[in-house]
């Protein structure tokens, strides 16, 4: 009988000390009651007018209006209705949402205020970051809430734009995410070289952290279109924007630090013009310490095929006519590299061309030397040598002209 | 000072915490033992009841003996005493049978006739003496193959009752049993419940002897054995362990027969019920013997050591001891050649995971972990679930437990509807319910491709058992999201490792690692790289071909 | 003494011990150690500490080969007397408790970060302690068969996730090799200390052994297959994350693998893999701890086993509880791994020298 009492009070507690089980579920947000943020712009603080007026209002907190950040989310409803086939929605795929503030992630924490799903980041794929903004602030304050996020993944791309960042993140086609199209862009690198690899939150940390300056993908935009051109140059020691190289130049640099995938060699022969397609390419940079003295070789092998061909008579079949192909493409890659050297070196004053962690690799003791001083600045005095080596392996469908 | 060793003492939320982290296991740790304590008591009664049995021994005066039998069984309609005379003796016999159950044909031409008309008068002179009449019986007069003598009432009512025709001679208290039982029986099928579509078409039948007598013409082995037991108190039924003398492992035989003596319940109906009686732990979900319809796959588990066990009254054999990866195999894995079975094996094991977790991983993808499923997925899961008015769990639960339903109706529905009720319900509810807006459409695929998988599964049993397992894990997903999963995921394993069938540890051969076993778990090696018997079966000549 | 039944196989110690090596280490090992050693030189140092790890278990080994079939509280008292030896036992006891407290704390917090945000810390604490519990219950040998499941599961996805990262992975992270010379990697020794406790469990496992012949050969693969694993998780880290952006980052593994995308593929996203392999790698360091401090404490004041089990519940949720942030969990885990100096280093060698010794003059 006493069994049987203290079996029955176990039976009782533990069905009072499970009940709280049942009120679990503390982190349960289904899916549809949130909203996915998939691109994120960042732009020089400007009210719009629902702003202003909400301010007239007193809807506002204590806060500098130095930053906007446009997030961009993902339009459910207009999918929803696609799927379901019920007629043609004029709706837009994605919302843009746009807040005003001076810490980025209050300013995420306003969104729940304006509307009923409120942001999460996990499936955040893209930051664009508008010129404007990262030439004031350092890049490192401006993504630090995003680098400590749990939320958004470290895979999540970060591009720079000469103008309002917000305005990549529109488009005219409907249906289309402006966000999706910019990341499939940036995977373009194998069809053309003017293209920077992509560089994600985990490789910025690393870039962000050394103090060496380093290349962002540039984007500009108009009227709903889009167009990656040229590459902003970020600053080692202060994390901003200190100029831009146009797409000749951007080329040059992927010349040299051997990051080409696929693309054009535009070229010309007797005045005419001849296409180059790189199929493959291979890229050293050699330091050369002699007596203390740095000098950098870059030498360059490239194969390819001859994709188009203007010159007249010009018989690709004739190895001759190749060899002067091959000079005249030689002569043209070097040039893109001397043009973009000369950028550096003179305007810019920064080595993003990754100079600096070739002598590291191969010097380090000189370069512990030379790290003391500013790296960027010994770096624009360093005499660079060119060696180019072209093949051009066949020439298409086309033997002559 | 004082600061700092305070700073690290615990708050007083933590100790009441660290007293619940306590108690609760400690609670139903003591609720375990108590149930178990209670199931002790609960035999040890029984044991005690049923100990006092009349034994009543007949004297061999026929007329009162005749009336001590017509009190136990003579109220009955169906039982028959035929009185008569032996030859021209004079000596007053009787015979017992029971309409229909006893053969006539067998009663009236060979011991009635026998008895009444071709008794000759030569045997007269040897009736002086009590053990010549019973001899001379025995031997010259009855042209019978089965006899058997009994003393005990309850023998003869027991035997009688069972088919036998009794016949008692006055003034001998010896009463022969004669078998004459005449069974209702049907025909060798195919099992129903394990089709294949290569191997033998033969399953077991409800008759004990016909089953034994399959396995021998199967089996044709020489050193097949087996042991018979009586089981059920008041029901009496016989019960056989099959095994092969020189293979299995004695420690395991001596062990069953241990458990099997020790039943103690009315009676038996199917072999279920030996099941859930000798099984290791009764609390675990899983089924600790394998129960088949099939002869063939009984003899290959008695090849690899493992015993069988034989109920009267049933076609479903057991087997035992069995292991989870057993569950997951089918003879069908021998007979095709290895690289399908092995594909179709591992195929299996994908769908018992589907019928397990899948529900679970979507419940806590949706609600928890939205950032661990690909984007777009994500995306279109958000436009199908606009507008569904539940939350998931409600939403997987409403579809699952209509699928059990469905599944539970389409046992119960006569054939011919059967699998049309199925479609009309599959179909139609499925649909409705995604146009009413009830259930998205996503969810729809998840739980047709649970219900499907968990079909998959060759074992029936076992199938419940991770249907079953599959909502604990939904409901895991649903307070904890992944880590839930994982909990859970732990927990299983823990109980699957914790767990023993007959001394063979559960999970083997994935644990404790035996290569050699591994040969046919999750693979299946070509037959001649299979040389051994399993290792975990600790058989006695583990050398299968040379 | 210990039943023919519960010993367990050469297989199932190896994996036992590289089970218990594998824990928070996983997590936070390339940023400890990079901290410390500041080169791209990490994954020898990396190497080093396993090779010292593998001297002190070998150390271990042989003391406890001395007294066969007995565990460390049993024979320490035999060496030293009662009470020095109880001292030490429990000084060794309060060893695995606090390892065991340790890791349930780290999971709890990373499950916090990257799983559950709002689910209070004991709600995910309980759970898992009490899974711990009747996984304990069923002795060494089902311990043993349990890691027997977790530990190729670990090892195949953990290799599948990290070769998905081969598309981050950039040579020119990892060099140049030894460009500061060799002090900054010994400088790092000790920070990778942590990330090996495992093999003092021998202590204790040796007596439950087979064929405690090959204790030896036991530690040595048990401890090689986690620096394997450690060496290759260390290159791909710092090759994709390059030395200064580990530095920074809390939990740099799961950075690595938060850092790509496979599209096209069911899942596009692997740390929940990595997470999953992971707790359950914790569960498995935490039962083997929770174990040895509760049969330490069964066999040194001879009290049942499940009753020691229950008590020491509480005790480990204190322990597991009592650092206010991450800063102070990450403390307790450097007074661990110091600790291990002494405890595992320090003590096996001295008693083995004091019984060799004592062997000899008799």
């Amino acid at each position: 009988m006493k069994k049987n009492i203290s079996g029955k009070l176990a039976l009782i507690t533990l069905q009072v000390l499970l009940l709280p089980f049942l009120t679990g579920c503390w982190s349960s947000h289904e899916i549809e009651e949130v909203s996915l943020e998939i691109g994120i712009a960042l732009d020089k603080g400007y009210l719009s007018s629902i702003d202003k007026e909400f301010e007239e209002q007193d809807g506002g907190y204590q806060k500098n209006n130095n930053i906007t950040i446009t997030f961009q989310t993902v339009n459910t409803k207009g999918i929803g209705n696609n799927s379901k086939g019920g007629g043609s929605s004029e709706q837009h795929s994605y919302l843009n949402v746009s807040e005003t503030g001076d810490s980025t992630f209050q300013i995420v924490r306003e969104i729940p205020l304006r509307r009923d799903h409120p942001i999460i980041g996990h499936h955040l794929k893209v930051i664009i970051i508008s010129e404007e903004l990262a030439s004031n602030y350092s890049i490192k304050d401006l993504l630090d809430s995003y680098l400590r996020d749990n939320d958004i993944r470290p895979s999540c791309l970060v591009l720079i734009s000469k103008g309002r960042a917000s305005n990549a993140l529109e488009t005219n086609v409907i249906g289309e995410i402006p966000s999706f199209r910019l990341t499939k862009m940036v995977e373009n690198g194998y069809r053309s070289n003017k293209i920077l690899p992509a560089m994600p939150l985990a490789k910025l940390t690393g870039k962000i952290q050394s103090e060496s300056s380093f290349l962002l993908q540039n984007v500009i935009s108009a009227d709903g279109e889009v167009k990656l051109t040229g590459a902003a140059v970020i600053k080692g020691k202060t994390n901003k924007v200190v100029g831009f190289l146009n797409e000749e130049e951007l080329e040059g640099i992927t010349w040299i630090n051997g990051k080409v995938k696929g693309g054009v060699v535009k070229s010309s022969v007797k005045g005419q013009i001849i296409a180059y397609e790189i199929k493959s390419m291979k890229s050293k940079i050699l330091p050369h310490i002699n007596s203390g003295d740095i000098t950098f070789e870059i030498k360059i092998e490239t194969e390819g095929r001859l994709s188009e061909n203007w010159v007249n008579r010009g018989k690709p079949s004739d190895n001759k006519f190749l060899r002067e192909i091959e000079k005249s493409i030689e002569a043209e890659i070097k040039s893109l590299m001397e043009n973009v050297v000369q950028k550096m070196q003179n305007d810019l004053e920064v080595d993003v061309a990754g100079f600096g962690n070739k002598l590291k690799i191969k010097h380090p003791k000189v370069w512990k030397e030379v790290k003391k001083d500013d790296w960027d600045v010994t770096f624009s005095k360093l005499p660079i040598k060119y060696n180019v080596e072209v093949t051009v392996a066949d020439y298409g469908a086309v033997s002559s002209d | 000072m004082w600061k700092t060793i305070a700073s690290f003492l615990p708050d007083w939320l933590i100790i009441i915490q660290s007293l619940i982290i306590f108690l609760i296991p400690y609670f139903i740790w003591r609720f375990f033992i108590y149930i178990r304590e209670r199931a002790n008591i609960a035999t040890i009664k029984q044991e005690s009841e049923n100990s006092q049995e009349n034994t009543c021994n007949f004297t061999g005066n026929l007329n009162s003996d005749l009336k001590f039998i017509k009190k136990e069984i003579g109220h009955n309609s169906d039982v028959h005493f035929r009185e008569f005379n032996i030859g021209n003796t004079g000596i007053h016999a009787v015979i017992i049978f029971i309409e229909g159950l006893s053969d006539k044909d067998l009663i009236d031409k060979y011991i009635m006739k026998s008895l009444m008309i071709d008794f000759s008068n030569e045997n007269i002179s040897a009736f002086m003496t009590e053990e010549g009449f019973n001899n001379i019986i025995k031997q010259q007069v009855l042209s019978i193959s089965d006899v058997t003598n009994t003393q005990n009432l309850n023998d003869l009512v027991m035997k009688v009752l069972q088919g036998s025709t009794a016949l008692y001679i006055d003034g001998s208290a010896d009463v022969f049993i004669l078998g004459t039982t005449k069974g209702k029986t049907r025909s060798i099928e195919e099992p129903i419940s394990e089709a294949l579509v290569r191997g033998p078409r033969v399953g077991f039948t409800e008759k004990l002897s016909e089953n034994t007598a399959i396995l021998r013409q199967q089996g044709n082995i020489k050193s097949l054995s087996f042991i018979k037991f009586q089981v059920g108190k008041r029901g009496n039924k016989d019960l056989v362990v099959a095994y092969i003398k020189d293979l299995a492992n004695p420690d395991l035989i001596h062990e069953i027969e241990k458990r099997i003596k020790k039943i103690d319940i009315d009676y038996l109906p199917e072999s279920g019920y030996v099941e859930q009686l000798i099984e290791d732990n009764y609390l675990s979900i899983f089924p600790q013997l394998q129960s088949t319809e099939r002869p063939d796959r009984v003899i290959s588990a008695l090849m690899e050591g493992r015993v069988a066990i034989l109920l009267d009254g049933t076609p479903f054999a057991l087997i035992a001891p069995v292991t989870f990866s057993m569950l997951l195999q089918s003879p069908e894995d021998y007979y095709e050649r290895w690289i399908p079975s092995t594909l179709i094996r591992l195929l299996r094991f994908l769908a018992a995971f589907i019928a397990l977790l899948v529900p679970a991983l979507y419940i806590s993808f949706i609600s928890f972990q939205p950032g661990l499923i690909p984007t777009k997925l994500a995306i279109s899961i958000v436009g199908s679930r606009e507008g569904v008015p539940f939350t998931v769990l409600l939403e997987a639960l409403i579809m699952e437990v209509s699928i059990e339903i469905l599944r539970e109706a389409g046992l119960r529905l006569p054939k011919p509807i059967g699998p049309a009720m199925g479609i009309v319900g599959g179909l139609i509810i499925g649909e409705a319910a995604v146009n009413a807006g009830i259930v998205s459409p996503i969810m729809v695929i998840v739980v047709a491709l649970t219900a499907i998988s968990s079909f998959a599964i060759p074992e029936y049993n076992a199938g419940i058992s991770l249907r079953v397992l599959r909502f604990m894990a939904m409901f895991c997903a649903a307070i904890f999201g992944l880590y839930g999963v994982i909990l859970f995921c732990l927990f299983l394993c823990s109980h699957l490792v914790k767990l023993k069938s007959f001394g063979i540890p559960y999970a083997s051969p994935a644990v404790p690692f035996n290569l050699n076993d591994w040969k046919d778990f999750i693979i299946r090696v070509p037959l001649m790289m299979m040389k051994r018997r399993p290792k975990m079966m600790k058989t006695k000549n583990s050398i299968r071909q040379k | 003494m210990i039943k023919s039944e519960e010993k367990i196989t050469t297989t199932q110690a190896i994996v036992i011990v590289t089970n218990f090596i594998l824990a928070t280490g996983i997590l936070t090992l390339p940023r400890t150690s990079v901290e410390k050693v500041k080169t791209p030189d990490v994954w020898i140092t990396v190497i080093l500490g396993g090779l010292i790890m593998i001297i002190a278990a070998i150390i271990m080994v042989k003391l406890s080969q001395q007294y066969p079939g007995k565990t460390f509280y049993q024979y320490s008292q035999e060496i030293l007397g009662i009470w020095i030896g109880r001292f030490l036992s429990i000084l060794i006891i309060c060893y695995f408790i606090t390892v065991s407290g340790f890791q349930v704390r780290s999971m709890a917090e990373v499950t916090n970060f990257f799983l559950l945000e709002s689910t209070p810390l004991w709600a995910i604490t309980m759970p898992f302690m009490w899974i711990g519990l009747y996984l304990v219950f069923g002795g060494i040998n089902t311990i043993a068969r349990m890691f027997e499941i977790i530990f190729p599961i670990t090892l195949f996805f953990f290799i599948l996730v990290l070769f998905m990262s081969f598309k981050l992975f950039e040579i020119d992270n990892l060099r140049p090799v030894l460009g500061d010379g060799i002090t900054p990697v010994l400088k790092g020794i000790p920070a990778t200390i942590l990330a090996y406790t495992g093999p003092e469990i021998m202590l204790l496992l040796v007596a439950f052994m087979q064929q405690p012949s090959k204790a030896v050969k036991v530690v040595i693969i048990g401890t090689v297959i986690p620096m394997i694993f450690y060496v290759f998780l260390v290159v791909m880290v710092i090759g994709a994350l390059s030395i200064e952006g580990v530095v920074v980052r809390t939990w740099p593994s799961i950075d690595l693998i938060r850092s790509f995308e496979m599209s096209g593929l069911i899942f596009e996203r692997y740390e929940s893999i990595l997470l999953v392999i992971w707790i359950m790698q914790i569960f498995a360091s935490f039962v083997i701890s929770y174990y040895a401090a509760s049969l330490g404490l069964a066999q040194l004041f001879r009290i049942k086993f499940n009753k020691i089990g229950f008590i020491l519940l509480p005790i480990i949720y204190i322990i597991a509880m009592s650092s206010n942030n991450i800063n102070e969990l990450f403390k307790l885990g450097n007074m661990i791994g110091n600790s291990m100096w002494f405890l595992f280093l320090g003590l096996p060698l001295f008693l083995l020298l004091f019984t060799k010794l004592r062997g000899a003059k008799s």
